[in-house]
């Protein structure tokens, strides 16, 4: 029982685990809401109104938070490997990627047109195989590819400042962006 | 397993309405799994068959196997008359328990898949929203950073 840090790395080890055992391997995706009556929940609340002065608790918990935890099971071999969000914008990666983990499944080769068009700035750890991959391939392109990375890191705050700066000038554009840079 | 498989368009709809309902109430949980399959139900025998004193023997089969994916509300037993736990009688089968199941061949893969994660990104609601204000910030710079690599490699 294993939960791993990032989406990218359960991804990963999923991937190798069905690659490995295709057949007995399984995903398991649970959607959990917790209930908060139940006496687990009240159990934690009263401890804290014991350390603390209850007034916090009376706002925080009345909305339940969801959570989603991702399992790769493998009765053969017992091998389990979690991940667990609570995050609403992860949902959607993770599905493409209970997609991708699927092909493994089907005996399909690896997606071709899938893998492009999803999101790959999120894959980080994907697109770092790949760069590796080039880079062993021939090791011409290393200084072009480290160039073209710092004219996109340059790309989104040329574009920024122009946004900022209408924003600010009404009222003092230089003032403002100091207080942002402080949050 | 009384019923049979459902349509993959079937099988969205009734989900669609397992996750509002667990919403609705405001507390329980959807599990999903998703597995490949290699039992037919055309012949009485599974169609990949074991090869004895070959552990890498459903590495590569010849043809690319359909998947089937469960969804069910987890709720096995039901409490005893008096919501008690535990104890005798106090836990029965739940013959309601909602079962859904759909198989989805090689195919239609990543249509159903697309399709998927559209129907739990509209459902699972009580995840916590993104936070608009201080994330978007950071994750613009990764981002631009990633598939500006990407685009020109």
């Amino acid at each position: 029982m294993v939960y791993l840090a990032t989406p990218e790395d359960w991804q990963r080890q999923s991937s190798l685990l069905l690659q490995a055992r295709p057949t007995t391997a399984r995903i398991t995706t649970k959607y959990k809401i917790p209930n908060l009556e139940s006496s687990k929940y009240q159990k934690a609340l009263k401890r804290k109104r014991d350390t603390e002065t209850g007034e916090k608790d009376n706002a925080a918990p009345k909305v339940p938070k969801g959570s989603l935890v991702l399992k790769t099971y493998d009765p053969e071999s017992g091998v389990v490997l979690k991940f667990k969000t609570d995050k609403a914008a992860d949902v959607g990666r993770l599905i493409g990627g209970l997609g991708r983990l699927g092909r493994h499944m089907a005996a399909l080769p690896e997606s071709t047109e899938g893998e492009c068009t999803l999101p790959s700035a999120t894959w980080s750890q994907l697109t770092e195989f790949n760069k590796d991959a080039v880079m062993e391939d021939a090791g011409a392109p290393e200084p072009t590819t480290a160039d073209s990375s710092r004219t996109a890191k340059a790309g989104p705050s040329s574009d920024s400042k122009p946004q900022q700066a209408p924003a600010g000038s009404g009222s003092g554009g230089g003032g403002k962006k100091k207080k942002k840079g402080k949050k | 397993m009384a019923k049979e498989h459902l349509s993959n368009e079937a099988f969205f709809t009734q989900l669609t309405s397992l996750i509002e309902k667990t919403q609705q109430k405001g507390h329980g949980a959807v599990y999903l799994t998703q597995k490949r399959l290699t039992f037919d139900a055309s012949s009485t025998t599974t169609t990949a068959q074991k090869i004895a004193d070959d552990p890498l023997w459903d590495l590569n089969p010849p043809n690319p196997l359909p998947l089937i994916i469960r969804a069910t509300d987890g709720k096995s037993h039901k409490l005893g008359p008096e919501g008690t736990k535990g104890g005798k009688g106090g836990r029965t089968k739940n013959a309601d328990k909602v079962k859904l199941k759909t198989v989805v061949q090689p195919d239609d893969l990543d249509a159903f898949f697309a399709k998927y994660a559209e129907v739990c990104k509209a459902g699972m609601q009580s995840l916590k929203k993104r936070d608009r204000s201080k994330r978007k910030k950071a994750s613009k710079k990764k981002g631009g950073a990633g598939t500006g690599g990407d685009g020109k490699v």
